[in-house]
């Protein structure tokens, strides 16, 4: 490289991208340092009592929740792209409700639903005298794990795939339906094939929830790779250990991705034609729509309105015990520190998905390369690495302030910033994603036009590149938003003095074994998500159109 | 080349003014803290208790002392590996645990430091506080045995030991081995019996489970009531909280089970501690003294007896009616340091032994 291309390379895009990209490496560091370090007693000890179990365990849950979420996420978006049927319009946004209730609550609501006194057995023991066999109504098991997982994260799968077919796959669908295809033909012989693209990317975002996971896991008892990091950090004392289990995570993850970017990056999407034409429903008629109308309706009662309705039994029950003054310190904890990451995500993911747009090269491949696989770090690993960092920082503030005669110098550890700086870390990639995605349908042919026409980049951007992906600025604000609300190990291990979120205290609740009670701070995130999803449903139908 | 610099300048202005803001919100809960100062009024504490009747006592202790009292709320094992990787640069100034394993890996890793107060050694007896005063329990739970009073005898009840017996086989509950209470329960009994005879327990034990270990104590109580075993492992305070719950249907299934204290021919009944301890790196250890030492007064301990059902570790509180009602006991004779000491090796058994 020249010095004029270098120069050009380096400018205020790039340095900011450099530094994002700094923090998002440094617990990857950490994690893939620690793998190649030798092994102690410890891991000889895990490796033959414990990883066997923890590796089939994990497997099997994950594959279980891949092809169930498949099947239950395709189907429903075929049916309500493709028929017309009572409640249509409603359950096509609220097919993605269940996204609202974390799956760790969702995992602790149904365990009160069916347990011993859960309302169900109650019901058949008090009124009808019938007593039941207990392991059908155990859910601490890993069915029931896979039951909990499908449940609340199929949204991804459906979503996905009904925008895409929504919007791509009408000619396909109709030129199927004139040369005579029936329905399940065309569903698995048109549909499948072509939207698997979408499924995909869908699935990947599942399997990666499930490995992340640490509350239902957690709660059910059941030894996968996220309980077996923590348990091996925090039961054994072995950060060593854990972080080597970290990484055996982290190379699963990014074997993941990886499979997921060669699967789209051989098939893009591309439109048949020049005029993209939004598929017309087709009415049903007779028995199908009432089979359709049922199974849409029987996943959204199990999936949503079951779990909403018992927290809203409990929230009753207890209302008045746990609705104090320092509740509402509770949602505005986590509404603001969601609100402060969330801004702080989405200005370096503007920054580093402009950088990488404009200036295309190897070098910004990388960049735009790691910045997904942030994704990819186990909670534990962020965890210990910013931890150590702020140490580090404090300590050069200390002594930069005792050079200086300052006498008193804050204290970065133990505080919010620490917190959000994690939160960004764990999170850039789903807001860098959704922008990405947005840059690339709008194309640089604006961008370059603005420039053309005398604007600077940075003018461009404020009064052209921004406004025209607004759209997915706003899905990103969203989803980045929900997820630093529900997210529950960070939050637990980093939390300041005096601070809870509604996630953190939901939790801690549910570990004193006060499952009531925490269904107050559950149900105002189920309540809180779920309006912003309806929001995020409104954007993407208007992007739709 | 001047939109390069002006590229450069805003966005320096917009990252300046994201971190001033996060700055400023994270200001409330630090201002305190930057006052290292002899005379702050705060104290910072780790605890893994969050009942609350902990926080009652904080308000009353903010309300006598204007002290302020700042909570970093977690699990034990999490908050002394927060301990650890703070090391001295630590903000907090006490630790409160349920459990006296983790107080004592406390000790052994160097964070806390002796506390020298005739109050709480009197307040305190001898074997519930650390040898050197490093730390001091607050509250006692007992490890017992509850039985279905429709099916057991509990003349048919011995010993933990005799669980793992023929006549017990597929009627034993317990949750699983990852939790802290069976952790320094099997510690207990390596120091008791020997690691052999420990191991032997534990897959005697896994050899009679009426399923695999899940959920915590309450759903073992729900499990026995329900029919899935005979017997279950939990600890004391669960069955008080219980029998007086506002959900109707607890209250009916804790009625329905006994309380046997194990091993009162033998070793004694396993009890724990949940105590307190002062960091080595506390700044603000004279509040911090005094928090200890409102903890084990009598009204603060009689609080935590009425309303956690908690055996108070001053004698000269009573224990709550119910738990009297359940009549006195053998407790294990040893130093609570020994939980501990072989926490490691008590994982490492469960592992082995193959209890989930």
């Amino acid at each position: 490289m020249n010095w004029y291309a270098m120069k050009r390379q380096l400018n205020g895009w790039a340095i900011l991208s450099f530094i994002a990209l700094l923090f998002i490496v440094l617990p990857g560091v950490i994690v893939l340092v620690e793998l190649f370090a030798p092994v102690n007693d410890n891991w000889q000890h895990i490796r033959e009592y414990l990883l066997p179990r923890y590796v089939s365990n994990t497997l099997i849950i994950m594959f279980a929740t891949g092809i169930l979420t498949t099947i239950i996420g395709t189907s429903l978006a075929w049916f309500i792209t493709v028929y017309d049927f009572p409640f249509r319009r409603f359950f096509k946004w609220a097919l993605i409700l269940p996204l609202a209730i974390p799956p760790y609550i969702g995992a602790y609501t149904y365990h009160g639903i069916l347990n011993y006194t859960g309302v169900i057995q109650t019901t058949l023991r008090n009124d009808f005298g019938l007593s039941v066999n207990q392991s059908y109504f155990n859910i601490m098991t890993i069915q029931g794990t896979i039951f909990i997982f499908t449940l609340f994260l199929y949204p991804y799968i459906y979503t996905i795939t009904r925008a895409f077919l929504h919007n791509q796959s009408s000619s396909m669908i109709e030129n199927a339906r004139i040369l005579g295809r029936g329905s399940w033909d065309i569903f698995f012989t048109v549909v499948m094939p072509i939207s698997r693209v979408a499924i995909i990317g869908g699935v990947s975002l599942v399997l990666m929830e499930v490995l992340n996971d640490y509350g239902v896991v957690k709660y059910f008892g059941i030894q996968t790779f996220s309980t077996a990091i923590f348990s091996t950090w925090f039961g054994m004392r072995d950060t060593s250990s854990a972080l080597k289990l970290a990484g055996t995570l982290m190379i699963l993850v990014i074997a993941i991705l990886t499979m997921e970017r060669l699967v789209r990056g051989r098939k893009q999407f591309s439109y048949a034609t020049t005029k993209v034409k939004p598929l017309k429903p087709r009415p049903l008629s007779g028995w199908h729509r009432y089979a359709v109308l049922g199974y849409v309706s029987t996943v959204f009662g199990i999936a949503f309105a079951i779990p909403f309705i018992q927290l809203v039994a409990w929230t009753v029950l207890t209302f008045e015990q746990v609705f104090t003054a320092t509740f509402f310190r509770l949602v505005w904890n986590t509404v603001s520190v969601a609100f402060i990451a969330t801004i702080i995500i989405l200005v370096f993911a503007l920054i580093i998905a402009n950088y990488t747009r404009l200036f295309p090269s190897n070098m910004t491949r990388v960049i735009s390369k790691v910045t997904t696989l942030g994704y990819s770090i186990p909670g534990a690993a962020i965890a210990i690495a910013v931890i150590t960092l702020f140490l580090l920082l404090d300590e050069w503030v200390l002594n930069v302030a005792l050079a200086l005669n300052l006498g008193q110098t804050f204290v970065f550890r133990t505080t919010l910033i620490m917190l959000i700086f994690a939160y960004v870390i764990r999170f850039l990639a789903i807001g860098y994603n959704s922008i990405e995605s947005g840059f690339e349908k709008v194309g640089k042919s604006f961008t370059e036009a603005s420039r053309m026409l005398g604007w600077g980049t940075v003018q461009t951007f404020f009064r052209v590149d921004i406004p025209m992906i607004k759209g997915a600025i706003m899905s990103a604000f969203i989803l980045v938003f929900i997820d630093i609300m529900k997210e529950l190990p960070l939050t637990l291990f980093l939390q300041p003095f005096n601070f809870s979120t509604l996630a953190t205290q939901a939790f801690k609740y549910v570990s004193d074994e006060k499952i009531h009670e925490a269904a107050l701070a559950s149900i105002v995130i189920v309540i809180m998500s779920g309006l912003l999803i309806f929001v995020f449903h409104k954007v993407l139908d208007k992007e739709a159109d | 080349m001047n939109k390069k610099y002006m590229a450069l300048g805003l966005s320096a202005a917009l990252t300046t003014s994201l971190l001033a803001a996060c700055a400023s919100t994270a200001e409330p809960t630090t201002s305190g803290e930057n006052e290292t100062s002899e005379e702050s009024k705060v104290v910072n504490v780790y605890s893994s208790r969050h009942y609350d009747v902990d926080k009652e006592l904080y308000k009353q202790f903010e309300e006598e002392t204007g002290v302020k009292v700042n909570v970093v709320e977690g699990k034990g094992e999490e908050l002394l590996e927060r301990l650890n990787t703070e090391g001295e640069n630590t903000e907090a100034d006490l630790f409160i645990t349920a459990d006296a394993g983790n107080l004592h890996q406390a000790k052994e890793n160097g964070h806390l430091q002796a506390v020298d107060s005739d109050v709480l050694e009197s307040n305190i007896p001898d074997k519930y506080r650390d040898t050197d005063n490093e730390w001091f329990g607050l509250t006692k739970r007992a490890r017992v045995i509850v039985y279905a009073k429709d099916r057991v005898n509990p003349e048919d009840l011995s010993t933990y030991e005799a669980l793992t017996e023929e006549q017990w086989n597929g009627k034993v509950l317990v949750r699983p081995s990852e939790n802290m209470y069976n952790i320094s329960l099997l510690a207990s009994f390596i120091e008791v019996n020997g690691v052999d005879q420990a191991k032997e327990w534990a897959e005697g034990m896994v050899n009679n489970f009426a399923r695999d270990p899940q959920g915590n104590d309450r759903d073992q109580a729900k499990a026995v009531v329900a029919g899935e075993g005979d017997v279950a492992i939990m600890n004391t305070y669960y069955m008080g909280l219980m029998l007086n719950s506002e959900d109707a249907e607890e209250k009916k299934v804790a009625e329905q089970l006994g309380v046997f204290f194990p091993n009162q021919e033998t070793t004694g009944t396993h009890v724990n501690v949940s105590g307190i301890a002062m960091t080595k790196a506390s700044k603000n250890a004279e509040n911090a003294k005094k928090l200890m030492e409102f903890m084990s007064d009598p009204s603060a301990q009689e609080q935590f007896a009425s309303a956690n059902y908690e055996y108070p570790v001053n004698e000269s509180v009573e224990p709550n009616e119910l738990l009297k009602s359940w009549g006195e006991f053998k407790e294990q004779d040893i130093n609570l340091s020994v939980l501990g000491e072989n926490q490691q090796e008590a994982i490492r058994l469960f592992n082995e032994a193959g209890w989930k």
